[in-house]
């Protein structure tokens, strides 16, 4: 009987592995796509930084896509309902330059949002200081989304 | 928007986790696992440092 061989590598799959069917760095999902050119790949990820989820849209993971846009402007929206705080440019404070770069990461809803007069932060809100940590880690799940993005077209992930 | 501090941890340890799932998961079952681990670990970690927490006045 012939043994079962991976799509990708043509190396032996050991039985275990076949039969979970969990991807493994012997065996690779099937639906790895080509790596991309990476100026392709890179303005796929600033579309993606600037519209979160919008990465994996265009790469065809329609799903994660919009499950990760349902999730990161949620935490978005949240955190300015709640008052909190988006951080700017202050050569004052130096230390704030940590969450400008955390709060920038959701793209162009910091810019529109900051237009808008919102992300003031109202420290006598309860929830200010909750607000603002949705809104810096909306920003940074953002970046891990487009970094997730940027694996996927080099096809280091399914 | 008012909501209680659990609220708001449910709701930031639902999202990341649900995020952290996709991110570091391919099939859909181990994302199921490995989102509810994130997940139970956020309340599990924030109850316990709760409590940890309660008996000091600083």
């Amino acid at each position: 009987m012939p043994k079962k061989k991976h799509e990708n590598t043509g190396t032996e799959a050991a039985p275990e592995e076949i039969e979970s069917g969990e991807s493994t760095p012997e065996n690779p999902p099937s639906n790895i796509r080509e790596p991309m050119w990476v100026g392709t790949a890179l303005a796929i990820c600033i579309t993606g930084w600037l519209i979160p989820g919008i990465s994996h849209i265009v790469l065809g993971r329609w799903v994660r896509g919009l499950i990760f846009t349902a999730s990161v402007m949620t935490m978005f929206g949240l955190g300015l309902m709640m008052q909190g705080r988006l951080y700017d440019i202050t050569p004052e404070v130096p230390l704030h330059m940590f969450a400008f770069v955390a709060d920038v990461g959701i793209g162009l809803p910091y810019i529109l949002a900051q237009r808008l007069g919102y992300g003031v932060g109202v420290l006598s809100n309860p929830n200010y200081d909750y607000g603002s940590t949705y809104l810096w880690v909306a920003g940074l799940l953002n970046y891990l989304v487009v970094l997730d993005a940027f694996d996927i077209s080099q096809g280091r992930k399914p | 928007m008012i909501l209680s501090h659990f609220t708001a941890l449910l709701i930031f340890a639902l999202i990341v986790s649900v995020v952290f799932a996709l991110i570091n998961k391919t099939q859909p079952m181990e994302q199921l696992k490995y989102g509810a681990f994130v997940f139970l670990s956020f309340l599990g970690v924030a109850l316990v440092v709760g409590w940890l927490m309660f008996p000091f006045p600083f």
